[in-house]
């Protein structure tokens, strides 16, 4: 799968320029956008680590995902600069390396979780869904009408500071980091002899480094001890307290992992999006969208969010007003031809309008009415489903399967 | 929390002296003119926030299922009861005539609701009763997702909405509403009143419902013990879709009402506006009781109301009122997790 993801952007490349380009280019997602699904499905990911397998629904997920990006944005600007006394060295600064500043706001969200989580898990089920939410909608009201983060805090804040993308690899050492960005970043020519790679190429490799490093970090703690109390918990919290475990702490620990791998993937976000708003940031609907991912995905997957989102991201870009990376409706525009396209169809209502009405950037609609199919008929998500049937894990069963195909 | 939320402030008094001035603001808050004003919007408050929250309650209390859907269903009922209202008065129509297109809006919103709200509760909730509470609050989330969406390309479609606020549905309200009144000494808005009105009909009606009709004794029952009250040969599943029905047809007649008011009006963000003070004034409330929800609303009415006189006129931070909203949330379910009236156990949460 990180092969599969790995030989994406050259793949697109090949294909978009190939003789079927315009299905290609209507059909495929951007590599853009695929920089905005790898950190969005980690965010996913996180929500999907305490909920998804403690059985807590963290309603309020967001608040830590917020934290993560408004601090990256912030430290950019320079509102935030701290020196360590004694040392020189400055954290939360414009100057300090953007992978110091992953961390920093990974340990800020965890830091916050901590304060949330012991007082939200005396609480369980809807109530704990519901403060959750309490706290990060207090949150979500302070960042947008304060006005130390910017001038007008409603509208969000963008990095103003500098104008270098931000560099993720080994701090102080230029040769092994490579910068990131929306609007400006590194470019990479002649790589091995062959290998040219865009701002935008780079960017995604870039973050999908950091979300595998994150990824496969998840994926040991819930295939350790620890996850195996999680799950657990999930299954019957009673008799996991009888047999002896403090529930409580075991599942605040989740809980503060989980807003630590929350907040990394909110400074990935503000680091490749060089800005954020409250609405992007600590909104519910932040953590409503990591649920979608994770519904539709395989609840109680780790791996399952990142295919959510892709679906979800997918199904959004493909419905699309902007015709830029393609999408349906610049695609139907150019193939159809003027007549199909004014064929009237009720009532005055012409094809292409329709099209314009029904399809048009309502992919929300779509993907809504997939998400209720979803938890009436497929509960456990598309890996879930594909685990159930394979009898196992996907990467342990499948070699078996290809096997027996094989003979 | 406390110490986040004092910084704003102090950061806005700058350098001035704060006691006096904080003195000063008591005195004229304290003040009988101030106090009545504060103290009639906020029952004003109070009845929109009973109207949003009853149908939620009563659901939850009986079925034990979250409604997300339920902010939808309200500004679903705003643009129902706002388009009726649109194309039935007309700049001739006097005040009664207006007031009884709005009593035809009221029940158009709250019939078409209602219809809605069973056949949702029929077609898709009813098949995940026996999974864990978790899938109800889904599917009614998704189904957020999808009545939002619909609404936003019917409202693009129509061209109904260039600007966020509907001007015409405002438009429709009778003179005497858009004024304000004389009362003791203090000046309120008509609306207000009119808004304390509905909120004292609703909760006339949903206890009248409760306590002296044969549905309101199941629901009583079943959400004491619904297996029992099924034992009893009593066909819970038609309960259950009765009082959705019931549940989202209030939903859409405070929606309606919604409409007339110029903070709130009809448009696809509604959705989200309600659903979550409504979540709060139910949680507040405790769960499933209907008792708490109402004490709840008042109790978030007058907060939200003294809040709002404190933000316009000595503290510099537009969120107040919101934010106040969620601190009390919050602060209650860690003092009393259960809520005020709630019971622990309800709906198997």
């Amino acid at each position: 799968m990180v092969l599969a993801f790995a030989a994406y952007p050259g793949l697109y490349r090949v294909l978009v320029n190939s003789p079927l380009s315009a299905e290609f280019v209507a059909l495929l997602p951007r590599v853009e956008t695929l920089v905005v699904v790898l950190f969005f499905a980690l965010f996913a990911m996180s929500f999907d680590f305490v909920s998804g397998y403690t059985g807590y629904l963290s309603f309020g997920h967001a608040a830590f995902y917020g934290t993560g990006a408004y601090l990256v944005v912030l430290a950019a600007n320079g509102v935030l600069a701290f020196t360590v006394p004694g040392t020189g060295v400055t954290l939360f600064g414009p100057e300090t390396p953007f992978m110091l500043l992953l961390v920093l706001a990974g340990v800020a969200a965890a830091a916050l979780a901590l304060a949330i989580g012991s007082v939200s898990f005396r609480l369980s089920g809807v109530y704990f869904a519901m403060i959750t939410l309490g706290f990060s909608q207090v949150l979500y009201v302070f960042v947008r009408d304060w006005d130390f983060v910017g001038s007008a805090p409603r509208d969000g804040v963008a990095v103003t500071g500098s104008l270098e993308g931000f560099e993720i690899g080994v701090p102080y050492v230029d040769s092994l980091t490579v910068s990131i960005g929306q609007l400006t970043g590194d470019s990479v020519e002649g790589l091995f002899g062959f290998v040219n790679l865009g701002p935008t190429e780079v960017s995604f490799y870039a973050v999908g480094a950091v979300v595998l490093v994150c990824y496969l970090a998840m994926q040991r703690l819930v295939h350790s001890p620890f996850g195996k109390v999680m799950i657990a918990i999930r299954e019957n919290e009673e008799r996991a307290r009888a047999v002896g475990y403090d529930t409580y702490a075991y599942k605040l620990g989740a809980f503060v992992i989980s807003g630590f791998f929350a907040g990394v993937a909110g400074a990935l976000f503000a680091g490749f999006r060089r800005s954020v708003t409250p609405e992007n940031g600590f909104y519910f609907l932040v953590a409503g969208d990591a649920l979608l991912a994770s519904i539709i995905g395989g609840f109680g997957t780790l791996a399952g969010p990142l295919y959510g989102r892709l679906f979800d991201e997918g199904v959004r870009e493909f419905l699309s007003k902007e015709g830029g990376g393609g999408g349906l409706l610049p695609y139907l525009r150019a193939n159809l031809g003027e007549g199909t396209m004014a064929t009237e169809l009720y009532n005055g209502l012409t094809f292409g309008e329709a099209i314009d009405t029904f399809l048009n950037g309502h992919a929300a609609l779509y993907v809504g009415l997939l998400f209720v199919l979803f938890v009436l008929y497929v509960p456990n998500g598309l890996l879930g489903t594909v685990r159930d049937r394979l009898g196992g894990r996907v990467a342990t069963v499948a070699p078996a399967h290809v096997r027996r195909w094989l003979k | 929390m406390s110490a986040v939320a004092a910084l704003p402030v102090a950061a806005s008094l700058g350098d001035v002296a704060v006691a006096p001035l904080l003195l000063d603001a008591l005195v004229e808050f304290l003040s009988p003119t101030t106090l009545a004003e504060v103290l009639l919007r906020g029952l004003a408050e109070a009845g929109l926030y009973v109207m949003i929250a009853a149908g939620l309650t009563l659901v939850f209390g009986l079925m034990g299922v979250l409604n997300f859907a339920h902010g939808s269903l309200t500004m679903l009922g705003a643009y129902l009861g706002g388009l009726a209202l649109v194309a039935t008065v007309s700049q001739s129509s006097g005040p009664v005539a207006r007031l009884l297109t709005f009593g035809v809006a009221l029940v158009v919103a709250f019939g078409a609701l209602a219809a809605l709200g069973g056949a949702l509760e029929v077609g898709l909730i009813r098949p995940i009763y026996d999974r864990p509470p978790l899938y109800q609050i889904l599917l009614t989330f998704g189904l957020t997702l999808m009545l939002d969406e619909l609404a936003r390309i019917v409202v693009l479609f129509y061209g109904l909405q260039p600007t966020t606020v509907w001007q015409g549905v405002l438009g429709t309200k009778p003179a005497f509403l858009a004024g304000s009144v004389g009362l003791a000494g203090a000046s309120v808005q008509g609306l207000e009143l009119f808004q304390i009105l509905f909120g004292a009909l609703t909760v006339l009606g949903v206890h009248l419902f409760l306590t002296r009709t044969r549905y309101g004794l199941f629901v009583r029952a079943g959400s004491e013990d619904g297996e029992m009250l099924s034992a009893l040969g009593v066909d819970v599943r038609r309960v259950f879709t009765v009082v959705f029905a019931l549940g989202t047809g209030i939903a859409g007649a405070a929606g309606v009402l919604l409409a007339w008011d110029p903070a709130w009006g009809a448009s696809v963000p509604l959705a989200a506006e309600t659903l979550l003070p409504a979540f709060v004034v139910v949680i507040i409330g405790g769960l499933g009781t209907f008792r708490g929800t109402v004490v709840a609303a008042l109790l978030v009415g007058f907060v939200d109301s003294t809040m709002t006189w404190w933000f316009q006129n000595y503290v510099d931070f537009t969120g107040l009122p919101e934010m106040t909203i969620f601190l009390i949330l919050v602060a209650m379910l860690v003092v009393k997790p259960q809520g005020l009236y709630g019971v622990s156990e309800v709906g198997g949460h």
